[in-house]
C-alpha cells in the first residue's frame, strides 16, 4: 500500500471494499509482514536514546536491589576464575604455555561474561517489558540491545579486575592490546544477533528459558575460555570461527593483549563474517517475529 | 505454548479448521485532526484493540491503519512504572519511553508533580505509593507530552472524584490545544461532555457513527433493551400500566407540565402508604424524587399525578417507583417503570468541561446593580 503523508493528528482506518468472501478478508488487504531493514534501522536509529533509557533503568534497579549491587558484576567472572585456575591449570591439554594461566583464562572469561549476560537478559527482555509492549510504540529490538548496554558496564566493571591480575602475575598488557577495540565490534555484532534471535523465540516457545541456561553452560566449555584456542584441530578452524565467532574473538585477545602479536587474520576475518550473518539473520527473525509480541507475550 | 502449537497442529492435521474470532472486522474510520472521538461498547467489543491498532502496539490481520504525527497513548498507565525506582526517576524513565527527550522532560518535571499532587512523595520508590497515587503519576507523565493524537483508554475509572475532573479538564485542554483525542470509556456522561463524534462498536463491527448524542441514545436504548426493564411482580402492589406524558398525552417539554399515570393492582387493601415515584438519568443516577401518603383500597387504582413545572432539561430519562407502609413494609419494591424523553433546548455545554451534565432545569433571573 502506497503511504500517503497524513495530515498531524488525523487518523485513517480502512478495511472494506469489496469481499470476495464474506467471512475473510480480501487477499489484497491481508497483512503482509515485509521486511524493511532500511525503515526499521532508521526508526531504530531515530528511537536510540530509548536503549540508554531502558539500560539505565535496569542498572538503577540492581544497583538498589542488591546490597552489593554493582559489585555482582566483578564477583561473577571471578569465581569462574577462581574454579578455571583451580582445577584446569593442573590439566596439561589446557597449557596455557608463558602466559600465567590465571590471565590467560580472564582474558577469556571477559569477552565470555559479556556474551553470557547479554543473551541471558536479552533472551528474557521481550518478556520481562510486557507492560511496555501493550502500551507505547517503539522498536522492540531495543529492549535486547538495553540488555546489551548492560551486559557491556558489567563487563568495564569487571575488566577492573584484569588491571590487578596483571600487577599480581606481573605479566604485563602489551601495546597490541589496542587491537582490542577491533575486535570487540565482532563480539558486539554476534551477541546482539543471538539476543534478537533468542529473545523472540522465546516469547513463543517459552521452553526456552529452561533450555538457555543448560546451552550457556555448554557454551562455556565448547568455547576457549578455560582452554586455548590452538587445542582445535586446524582443519576445523575455518568452520568452527564461523560458527562460534567468540573462539577467534577469545583467542585475538590473548593474542594481541597477552602475547603482543597481531590477530590472525583469516580467523577474525571468518568469525566477522559469522558474526554478521548471526546479528543480520536474528534481526531478520526478530522483525517477522515482531508481529505477534504484543498478542503472545 | 509449545504445547499449544503442538495441539493445534493435530487439529489441523485432522482436518479440523482454525477457529479464528474477529475482534474487529469492517471497522472504516477516518478521524479528522483536531476533533475528538469517543468509542463506546459493551465489553469485549474490540474497543482497546481499535486503540492498540491505532497506538501501532498491535498489527491488523488485514487492513491498514495510518496516524499522522505523534501518538500519545494512556493505556494501562500504572504499569509502565517500576515499583523500585523512585517517582522522580520514573518520571524521567516513562517520559522518555512516551516519546520526550530528557530536556523536555525536564521542563515539563514541575508541572507533571504537580498535577499528580506528588510533591512530597516524588522521591520515595513507587512500591510505596498507594494505588491512586501510582496512577495519577501514570496518567500526569502521560498527560503532559503534547502528542498530536492523544488515545485514552478507560484510565478514567481509578481515582478520586476530583483527580478524575483534573483529568477530564487536560483532556479538555489538550483538544482545545488542537490534539486529535480518541476516548474509549463506560462513562457516557464524560463522553457526552468531551467528544464531538462518536462511534459504537458492537461484536466486532461498528453500529453506529456519527455526532456524539446520537450515537449515544442508540447505545443506551440498546443497552435499556438488553438490560431489559423489568417492571418487579414480587410485592403486594404491582404495577399494571404506566405513562408519563405531557398534557393530553403530549411531548414532555422542559420546564412545562407533567403528568403521570399509573394503574395499581393492590392485593391486599394496603391501606395508609406511600408512594414514591422517582427519575433518574442513568440506571443509576436519581434526580429527583416525589411521594404521596394516602390510603390505597384493595383492587385495580388508577392514579394520577400532576407535575406543573417538570425541571428536566432535554434529554432521556428512567421513572421509577416504590411503594412502603407505614411500618416500613416493602409493598412495592424500587422498581423502573418506563423511560421517556423530554425535549427542549439542548443542554448549552458549560465552559471546561464539568463532567456530569446538571440535568435540572432551574429558572433564574439575573441582575447587574
Amino acid at each position: 500500500m502506497p503511504a500517503p503523508t497524513r495530515a498531524r493528528g488525523s487518523c485513517v482506518l480502512d478495511s472494506s471494499p469489496e469481499l470476495l468472501q464474506p467471512e475473510s478478508p480480501p487477499a489484497h488487504l491481508r497483512y503482509r509482514h515485509r521486511l524493511r531493514p532500511g525503515r526499521s534501522l532508521a526508526e531504530l536509529w531515530a528511537k536510540r536514546e530509548i536503549v540508554w533509557t531502558l539500560a539505565e533503568r535496569d542498572l538503577r534497579v540492581r544497583y538498589k536491589e542488591a546490597a552489593l549491587g554493582l559489585a555482582w558484576a566483578l564477583l561473577s567472572p571471578l569465581a569462574l576464575l577462581a574454579v578455571f585456575t583451580l582445577v584446569f591449570s593442573r590439566v596439561r591439554a589446557f597449557h596455557s604455555g608463558p602466559v600465567p594461566y590465571p590471565l590467560f583464562a580472564y582474558a577469556g572469561l571477559l569477552p565470555w561474561t559479556f556474551f553470557s549476560a547479554s543473551v541471558s537478559n536479552g533472551a528474557n527482555s521481550i518478556l520481562a517489558n510486557k507492560t511496555l509492549l501493550n502500551k507505547v510504540h517503539f522498536p522492540r529490538e531495543t529492549f535486547p540491545l538495553a540488555s546489551l548496554c548492560v551486559a557491556g558496564v558489567d563487563t568495564l566493571l569487571a575488566s577492573l579486575a584484569m588491571v590487578v591480575l596483571f600487577a599480581v602475575t606481573g605479566w604485563g598488557p602489551r601495546p597490541a592490546g589496542v587491537w582490542v577495540v577491533a575486535i570487540a565490534p565482532v563480539e558486539v555484532a554476534f551477541a546482539a544477533g543471538v539476543s534478537l534471535a533468542l529473545s523472540a523465540v522465546l516469547v513463543y516457545v517459552r521452553d526456552m528459558t529452561i533450555l538457555l541456561p543448560i546451552l550457556l553452560q555448554l557454551g562455556l566449555f565448547a568455547s576457549p575460555v578455560a582452554w586455548p584456542f590452538s587445542q582445535i584441530p586446524a582443519w576445523l578452524r575455518p568452520a568452527y570461527a564461523v560458527a562460534n565467532p567468540l573462539g577467534p574473538v577469545i583467542d585475538s585477545v590473548r593474542r594481541t593483549l597477552l602475547g603482543g602479536r597481531a590477530p590472525d587474520p583469516l580467523l577474525l576475518g571468518l568469525a566477522a563474517a559469522g558474526a554478521l550473518a548471526f546479528l543480520a539473520g536474528g534481526y531478520a527473525l526478530f522483525k517477522r517475529a515482531e508481529v505477534g509480541f504484543a498478542d503472545t507475550a | 505454548m509449545l504445547r499449544d502449537h503442538v495441539h493445534s497442529l493435530g487439529r489441523a492435521l485432522r482436518g479440523q479448521r482454525r477457529r479464528l474470532r474477529w475482534v474487529l472486522k469492517d471497522v472504516n474510520l477516518e478521524v479528522e485532526p483536531g476533533s475528538s472521538l469517543a468509542v463506546v461498547g459493551a465489553n469485549g467489543s474490540g474497543k482497546s484493540t481499535l486503540l492498540k491498532v491505532m497506538a501501532k502496539v498491535t498489527f491488523p490481520s488485514a487492513g491498514y491503519c495510518e496516524v499522522g504525527g505523534r501518538v500519545g497513548a494512556m493505556i494501562e498507565v500504572r504499569s509502565g512504572i517500576h515499583p523500585d525506582l523512585s517517582g522522580r526517576e520514573n518520571v524521567y524513565f516513562y517520559g522518555t519511553v512516551l516519546g520526550l527527550s530528557r530536556r523536555q522532560v525536564a521542563a515539563r518535571f514541575d508541572e507533571i508533580v504537580d498535577f499528580a499532587g506528588l510533591a512530597d512523595a516524588i522521591d520515595r520508590p513507587v512500591k510505596f505509593y498507594s494505588t491512586g497515587m501510582q496512577m495519577r503519576l501514570g496518567f500526569s507523565i502521560a498527560a503532559f507530552m503534547e502528542p498530536d493524537v492523544l488515545l485514552v483508554d478507560e484510565v478514567l475509572a481509578v481515582g478520586d472524584a476530583s483527580f478524575q475532573q483534573k483529568c477530564l479538564q487536560r483532556m479538555n485542554d489538550v483538544v482545545a490545544m488542537g490534539t486529535t483525542l480518541v476516548l474509549v470509556s463506560h462513562d457516557l456522561a464524560a463522553v457526552e461532555a468531551m467528544c464531538e463524534r462518536a462511534v459504537w462498536l458492537a461484536d466486532a463491527r461498528v453500529a453506529a457513527e456519527g455526532p456524539v448524542r446520537q450515537v449515544l441514545s442508540a447505545y443506551r436504548s440498546s443497552v435499556e433493551q438488553d438490560a431489559g426493564l423489568a417492571t418487579r411482580a414480587d410485592g403486594p402492589v404491582r404495577v399494571l400500566k404506566a405513562a408519563i406524558s405531557g398534557p393530553g398525552a403530549s411531548q414532555l417539554r422542559s420546564g412545562g407540565p407533567a403528568e403521570v399515570r399509573l394503574v395499581l393492582q393492590s392485593d391486599a387493601g394496603a391501606g395508609e402508604a406511600r408512594l414514591h415515584l422517582g427519575v433518574s438519568e442513568g440506571t443509576a443516577m436519581p434526580v429527583f424524587l416525589v411521594a404521596h401518603h394516602g390510603l390505597f383500597p384493595e383492587g385495580e387504582l388508577e392514579m394520577a399525578c400532576r407535575m406543573e413545572q417538570l425541571p428536566l432539561m432535554a434529554g432521556r430519562y428512567y421513572l421509577w417507583m416504590a411503594m412502603q407502609a407505614p411500618g416500613g413494609l416493602t409493598l412495592a419494591p424500587w422498581q423502573p417503570l418506563t423511560t421517556f424523553e423530554v425535549f427542549g433546548p439542548s443542554p448549552r455545554r458549560p465552559p471546561n468541561g464539568v463532567m456530569v451534565l446538571a440535568p435540572i432545569h432551574v429558572e433564574a433571573k439575573w441582575q447587574l446593580s
